[in-house]
Protein backbone atom coordinates (compact mmCIF):
# COMPACT_ATOMS: atom_id res chain seq x y z
CA UNK A 1 0.00 0.00 0.00
CA UNK A 2 1.42 3.65 -1.28
CA UNK A 3 1.80 5.81 2.20
CA UNK A 4 1.74 9.64 1.63
CA UNK A 5 3.86 10.77 4.27
CA UNK A 6 4.06 14.28 3.54
CA UNK A 7 7.39 16.57 4.72
CA UNK A 8 6.33 17.85 7.77
CA UNK A 9 4.05 14.54 9.13
CA UNK A 10 7.91 12.52 8.84
CA UNK A 11 9.88 12.97 12.32
CA UNK A 12 13.23 11.44 12.66
CA UNK A 13 13.17 8.04 14.31
CA UNK A 14 10.61 6.82 12.23
CA UNK A 15 10.89 3.47 10.74
CA UNK A 16 9.70 0.38 8.56
CA UNK A 17 10.08 -2.60 7.15
CA UNK A 18 9.15 -5.18 4.85
CA UNK A 19 9.92 -8.55 3.79
CA UNK A 20 10.60 -10.24 0.04
CA UNK A 21 12.11 -13.35 -0.94
CA UNK A 22 14.68 -13.30 -3.55
CA UNK A 23 13.43 -15.21 -7.05
CA UNK A 24 14.92 -17.15 -9.37
CA UNK A 25 12.63 -14.94 -11.41
CA UNK A 26 13.65 -12.02 -10.52
CA UNK A 27 17.49 -12.82 -10.83
CA UNK A 28 16.48 -13.34 -14.37
CA UNK A 29 14.54 -10.21 -15.14
CA UNK A 30 17.32 -8.55 -13.58
CA UNK A 31 20.06 -10.20 -15.71
CA UNK A 32 17.68 -9.18 -18.49
CA UNK A 33 17.27 -5.53 -18.16
CA UNK A 34 20.86 -4.89 -16.61
CA UNK A 35 22.52 -6.90 -19.28
CA UNK A 36 24.94 -8.30 -16.72
CA UNK A 37 25.70 -11.53 -17.24
CA UNK A 38 29.14 -11.98 -15.27
CA UNK A 39 29.31 -15.83 -14.32
CA UNK A 40 29.22 -15.32 -10.75
CA UNK A 41 25.45 -14.34 -11.06
CA UNK A 42 25.40 -16.90 -13.88
CA UNK A 43 27.58 -20.18 -13.80
CA UNK A 44 27.08 -21.94 -10.24
CA UNK A 45 30.44 -23.96 -10.76
CA UNK A 46 32.42 -20.51 -10.98
CA UNK A 47 30.63 -18.89 -8.15
CA UNK A 48 31.32 -21.71 -6.08
CA UNK A 49 34.95 -22.66 -7.33
CA UNK A 50 35.12 -18.70 -6.08
CA UNK A 51 34.01 -19.59 -2.28
CA UNK A 52 30.32 -18.95 -2.88
CA UNK A 53 27.88 -21.13 -2.30
CA UNK A 54 26.26 -20.70 -5.25
CA UNK A 55 25.24 -17.86 -8.08
CA UNK A 56 25.09 -14.56 -6.33
CA UNK A 57 22.26 -12.64 -6.84
CA UNK A 58 23.09 -9.06 -8.09
CA UNK A 59 23.82 -6.22 -5.56
CA UNK A 60 22.07 -3.65 -7.28
CA UNK A 61 18.65 -6.06 -7.30
CA UNK A 62 19.18 -5.96 -3.60
CA UNK A 63 19.39 -2.09 -3.57
CA UNK A 64 16.65 -1.80 -6.02
CA UNK A 65 14.29 -3.19 -2.61
CA UNK A 66 15.12 0.67 -1.10
CA UNK A 67 13.21 1.95 -4.33
CA UNK A 68 10.39 0.31 -3.14
CA UNK A 69 11.21 1.35 0.64
CA UNK A 70 11.08 5.18 -0.18
CA UNK A 71 9.05 5.10 -3.05
CA UNK A 72 6.29 3.38 -1.24
CA UNK A 73 6.52 3.62 2.69
CA UNK A 74 8.68 5.93 3.92
CA UNK A 75 7.31 8.62 3.00
CA UNK A 76 5.73 7.20 -0.41
CA UNK A 77 4.28 9.14 -3.36
CA UNK A 78 5.78 12.22 -2.36
CA UNK A 79 9.09 10.56 -2.62
CA UNK A 80 12.08 11.83 -4.81
CA UNK A 81 14.47 9.75 -4.71
CA UNK A 82 18.14 11.79 -4.86
CA UNK A 83 21.05 10.04 -3.90
CA UNK A 84 21.85 6.21 -2.54
CA UNK A 85 25.46 5.25 -1.16
CA UNK A 86 25.54 1.59 -0.37
CA UNK A 87 28.20 -0.92 0.73
CA UNK A 88 27.22 -4.78 0.41
CA UNK A 89 28.33 -7.11 3.52
CA UNK A 90 27.09 -10.21 2.56
CA UNK A 91 25.94 -12.62 -0.30
CA UNK A 92 22.47 -12.90 -1.14
CA UNK A 93 20.88 -16.33 -3.24
CA UNK A 94 17.64 -17.20 -4.64
CA UNK A 95 15.73 -18.21 -1.81
CA UNK A 96 17.24 -15.84 0.27
CA UNK A 97 14.06 -14.00 2.53
CA UNK A 98 15.47 -10.74 3.31
CA UNK A 99 14.09 -7.65 5.42
CA UNK A 100 14.31 -4.54 3.98
CA UNK A 101 14.03 -1.95 6.81
CA UNK A 102 14.73 2.36 7.13
CA UNK A 103 14.58 4.61 9.53
CA UNK A 104 14.97 8.41 9.27
CA UNK A 105 17.94 10.19 10.65
CA UNK A 106 18.05 13.27 9.80
CA UNK A 107 15.57 16.06 8.11
CA UNK A 108 17.14 19.31 6.62
CA UNK A 109 13.95 21.43 6.40
CA UNK A 110 15.87 24.23 4.19
CA UNK A 111 15.61 21.93 1.30
CA UNK A 112 13.51 19.23 2.69
CA UNK A 113 15.70 16.46 2.93
CA UNK A 114 14.95 13.34 4.73
CA UNK A 115 18.05 11.10 5.57
CA UNK A 116 17.24 6.77 5.74
CA UNK A 117 19.61 4.59 7.38
CA UNK A 118 18.54 1.38 5.29
CA UNK A 119 19.81 -2.12 6.05
CA UNK A 120 18.60 -5.24 4.19
CA UNK A 121 19.10 -8.12 6.58
CA UNK A 122 18.51 -11.99 5.04
CA UNK A 123 16.62 -15.35 7.25
CA UNK A 124 19.50 -15.91 9.54
CA UNK A 125 19.84 -12.55 10.75
CA UNK A 126 22.67 -11.45 8.67
CA UNK A 127 23.46 -7.69 7.31
CA UNK A 128 23.68 -8.46 3.55
CA UNK A 129 23.36 -4.28 2.46
CA UNK A 130 23.73 -0.71 4.31
CA UNK A 131 22.56 2.05 3.22
CA UNK A 132 22.51 6.28 3.47
CA UNK A 133 19.44 6.89 1.63
CA UNK A 134 18.41 11.07 0.46
CA UNK A 135 15.16 11.79 -0.49
CA UNK A 136 13.00 14.87 -1.28
CA UNK A 137 9.68 15.69 -0.84
CA UNK A 138 7.62 16.93 -3.02
CA UNK A 139 5.15 17.84 -0.65
CA UNK B 1 33.76 35.98 10.81
CA UNK B 2 35.32 37.91 8.36
CA UNK B 3 34.37 37.76 4.53
CA UNK B 4 37.65 36.41 3.87
CA UNK B 5 37.57 33.45 6.53
CA UNK B 6 33.66 32.27 5.14
CA UNK B 7 35.17 32.27 1.82
CA UNK B 8 38.23 30.32 2.42
CA UNK B 9 35.95 28.10 4.39
CA UNK B 10 33.04 28.25 1.67
CA UNK B 11 35.51 27.32 -0.89
CA UNK B 12 36.60 24.04 0.70
CA UNK B 13 33.40 23.08 0.99
CA UNK B 14 32.19 23.44 -2.58
CA UNK B 15 35.40 22.01 -3.83
CA UNK B 16 34.71 18.99 -1.74
CA UNK B 17 31.19 18.30 -2.26
CA UNK B 18 31.69 18.87 -5.94
CA UNK B 19 34.96 16.92 -6.10
CA UNK B 20 36.73 20.01 -8.07
CA UNK B 21 39.61 21.31 -6.64
CA UNK B 22 39.74 24.19 -9.44
CA UNK B 23 36.72 26.15 -7.77
CA UNK B 24 37.27 29.71 -6.80
CA UNK B 25 34.44 31.19 -5.33
CA UNK B 26 33.72 35.05 -5.97
CA UNK B 27 30.38 37.48 -4.60
CA UNK B 28 29.59 37.07 -8.59
CA UNK B 29 29.38 33.18 -8.61
CA UNK B 30 26.51 31.13 -9.35
CA UNK B 31 25.64 27.96 -10.64
CA UNK B 32 26.25 28.42 -14.33
CA UNK B 33 29.36 29.17 -13.96
CA UNK B 34 30.50 25.46 -12.12
CA UNK B 35 29.45 22.64 -13.93
CA UNK B 36 29.21 20.34 -11.42
CA UNK B 37 26.64 22.36 -9.44
CA UNK B 38 23.62 20.75 -10.09
CA UNK B 39 20.03 20.37 -8.52
CA UNK B 40 21.34 17.30 -6.06
CA UNK B 41 24.52 18.54 -5.86
CA UNK B 42 22.99 21.94 -4.42
CA UNK B 43 21.49 20.39 -2.03
CA UNK B 44 23.95 18.55 -0.72
CA UNK B 45 26.22 21.91 -0.45
CA UNK B 46 23.33 23.48 1.45
CA UNK B 47 23.17 20.81 4.18
CA UNK B 48 27.15 20.94 4.45
CA UNK B 49 27.27 24.48 4.54
CA UNK B 50 24.26 24.02 7.53
CA UNK B 51 26.64 21.43 9.19
CA UNK B 52 29.68 23.15 8.87
CA UNK B 53 29.48 26.54 9.78
CA UNK B 54 26.71 25.69 12.38
CA UNK B 55 23.29 27.20 10.90
CA UNK B 56 20.02 26.62 10.35
CA UNK B 57 18.89 28.24 6.92
CA UNK B 58 14.73 28.74 6.10
CA UNK B 59 13.28 27.49 2.86
CA UNK B 60 12.68 30.87 1.49
CA UNK B 61 16.33 32.23 2.50
CA UNK B 62 17.69 29.31 0.30
CA UNK B 63 15.59 29.93 -2.46
CA UNK B 64 16.13 34.01 -2.38
CA UNK B 65 19.84 33.47 -3.01
CA UNK B 66 20.94 34.63 -6.20
CA UNK B 67 24.94 34.22 -6.37
CA UNK B 68 27.43 32.93 -3.66
CA UNK B 69 28.16 36.46 -2.50
CA UNK B 70 24.52 36.42 -0.84
CA UNK B 71 25.11 33.12 0.42
CA UNK B 72 28.07 34.51 1.97
CA UNK B 73 26.19 38.23 3.53
CA UNK B 74 23.56 35.24 4.94
CA UNK B 75 26.49 33.48 6.94
CA UNK B 76 28.03 36.34 8.39
CA UNK B 77 24.46 37.62 9.79
CA UNK B 78 23.94 34.05 11.00
CA UNK B 79 27.20 33.87 12.68
CA UNK B 80 27.77 37.13 14.01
Amino acid sequence: MLNVYRYEQIDVGMSCDFQVEVTQDAKKMFAEISGDENPLHTDKNYATSNGFQDEVVYGMLTVSFFSRLVGMYLPGKYCILQKIETTFTNPVYVGDELTVSGTVSKKHDSVRRIVIDGVVSNQRGEKVCKAKISVGCLK
Amino acid sequence: MEKEKVYEKLNGIFRDVLDNETIHLTDETTARDIAEWDSVSHIDLVVTIEEEFGVSFSMQEVNELKNVGEMVQLLQQKIG
